[in-house]
């Protein structure tokens, strides 16, 4: 019992002490074991871990397949993985490289394998993720309400500025799209619908007028190029929201980091 | 006496800390560091202050946070449907605090779902995570009082490949169709894969990460979401522990003083371009930022 909480409980606490001591302190040997030793450790117990990871995969699997358990033709194609890739790391290498660095020679097995079955398997796992970022994107794009709409216009403006052809968009249609937005917000406060098209036309040819006179067509003003409006939109409410999170999420760090050390968070240990 | 003790505790110790790093004698603390000690110093004598506050019997209030409250509601629905709850603890291995926080919420979701008799299942990335998640389970299992419900196999190992694993718990899901999926750890891109899984099977999901930028992908695609602090404070606000409140309370007034200092920043920032003065602040705490 004193191995399984108190000892691990001083073990957690003096651990947490010294990293952080590692970083004030001047003592170099201090400095060596937080940066260099300690990881090691960590390393090692993972290594031990690693092991038995493996044999609770092979473990879970044997039992599904022997057992006939629900799915257990899946567990067929993960033994028959583990077992080719321990065939080809450890018993065939079908080149004359030493073993240890044939993993690495380009006749290998292992190497034909990792590089032409276990690669591209990866790689079409990152590819599906293009179909659910258009999925996610045109749940989170749906004009729900306010916030959904800002989003939408905003996801709508970083598209276009981040592509050559937001460059070539001309100055009176990002006006016209100016207007648009404010006339859609106001729209519900203007009950005749005759009023409303002409104030919106109005608005729009005066816009135009204006623009012409201010000789906008040879050089647009910032707010009026989608591709400026893309980087404000990047470095001033993105930054801001993100920097936010960021101080909130260090903030948390710090917390939690103080409760472990000083052993009031136990949990980990399963007390 | 009480509060004499307490200035003493609270105010002049760390000044007296604070004053020996910067008198640095026989040069024992590194130079450079000042900044990061003082923040970092005044920030855990505050959280220790409310800590000891809301140890004294001081009632704090918390503010109610939807993906908590939903938590339980997650578990309670997995069971009424008759399907299991999935929790997925990232990616990372125990070097990590999102991992240690996503440990440290399993334990207190196996505790539910020990006390609603639904099933449990959790796929691991790394099996050093693997083996600190069965101790957090069985933990919960045997405090709940229901140990027999507890087997091994509802924590195991599927591999340490990122999209490996993200296809290898998308298939868990599609197959088991879970009720209830949790993501509470580090995750990197497989997030939105696995959450638009998730998804796709109408489970209800509740997510936290301390990962910035994974954030909003669980936005779009979970239900709950714990953000930023709300992650790392879950442990503590489910725990319900006054010590563990406490330091939610004392994390508040660091964010606080935080903002005081964005404020004063921003002060100075304007009278340096004014050139009203010129002061650099960073000097106070021999930090040189150079452009």
């Amino acid at each position: 019992m004193f191995i399984k909480r108190q000892l691990a409980i001083i073990v957690m606490m003096s651990m947490g002490f010294l990293a952080l001591s590692g970083y004030f302190l001047n003592f170099p040997t201090l400095r060596e074991f937080t940066d260099k030793d300690a990881p090691q450790w960590y390393m090692i117990i993972a290594g031990f871990a690693a092991f038995l990871g493996c044999v609770n995969l092979l473990q879970l699997h044997i039992q599904k397949v022997t057992k006939k358990q629900e799915n257990w033709q899946y567990s067929i194609f993960t033994l028959l993985g583990f077992l080719v890739m321990i065939v080809f790391g450890f018993i065939y290498k079908n080149v004359d490289a030493p073993w240890g660095a044939h993993l690495k020679d380009d006749g290998s097995a292992f190497y034909w394998m990792y590089n032409f079955v276990y690669l591209p398997l990866g790689s079409t796992m990152f590819a599906l993720l293009a179909f659910f970022v258009a999925s996610a994107s045109y749940r989170a794009f749906r004009m729900r309400n306010f916030e959904a709409t800002l989003l939408l216009i905003s996801g709508v403006l970083l598209m276009l500025g981040r592509v050559p052809v937001g460059a070539i968009i001309p100055w009176w249609v990002v006006l016209f799209m100016y207007i648009s937005f404010i006339f859609a917000i106001i729209a519900s406060k203007i009950k005749d619908k005759r009023i409303f098209f002409i104030s919106f036309l109005s608005t729009n040819i005066i816009g135009l007028v204006l623009g012409t006179q201010l000789k906008w067509n040879i050089t647009a003003p910032l707010f009026l190029s989608i591709p400026s409006i893309q980087e404000w939109i990047m470095a001033v409410p993105a930054t801001a929201g993100s920097r936010a999170i960021m101080i909130g999420i260090a903030l948390g760090v710090l917390a939690q980091s103080f409760r472990i050390i000083t052993g009031r968070e136990r949990s980990i240990l399963g007390d | 006496m009480n509060e004499l003790k307490q200035y003493f505790y609270f105010l002049i110790i760390p000044l007296i800390v604070i004053a020996i790093y910067f008198l640095n004698p026989a040069d024992i603390f590194v130079n450079g560091n000042e900044l990061s000690f003082v923040s970092i110093l005044i920030s855990c004598f505050m959280i220790e202050y409310f800590i000891q506050k809301s140890k004294n019997g001081e009632d704090i209030y918390l503010r109610p946070i939807p993906a908590m409250k939903a938590m339980e509601e997650a578990v309670g629905r997995a069971t009424e449907m008759g399907s299991s709850v999935l929790y997925v603890p990232g990616i990372s291995g125990l070097d990590e605090i999102d991992t240690i926080s996503g440990v440290i919420i399993l334990g207190h979701v196996a505790g539910m779902t020990a006390e609603y008799e639904s099933d449990l299942h959790v796929p691991c990335c790394v099996p050093i995570v693997m083996e600190a998640a069965r101790e957090s389970c069985k933990e919960a299992y045997l405090k709940k009082g229901r140990p027999d419900l507890y087997n091994d196999r509802m924590v195991h190992y599927v591999t340490d490949d990122q999209f490996a694993y993200a296809a290898g718990v998308n298939g868990i899901m599609l197959r088991e169709k879970p009720a209830a999926i949790f993501y509470q750890g580090k995750f990197y891109a497989e997030s939105l894969i696995l959450a638009e899984t998730g998804n796709s099977v109408g489970a209800i999901q509740v997510a936290g990460t301390g990962s910035s930028s994974q954030i909003p992908f669980f936005v779009t695609a979970c239900d709950y979401v714990l953000i930023g602090e709300e992650f790392y404070a879950a442990s503590a606000y489910l725990s319900g522990s006054p010590e563990m409140i406490g330091s939610i309370k004392g994390q508040d007034y660091v964010k606080l003083l935080c903002m005081l200092f964005i404020g004063v920043v921003f002060l100075f920032s304007i009278f340096n371009y004014f050139e009203i003065f010129t002061f650099d602040m960073m000097t106070l705490f021999n930090i040189n930022i150079t452009n």
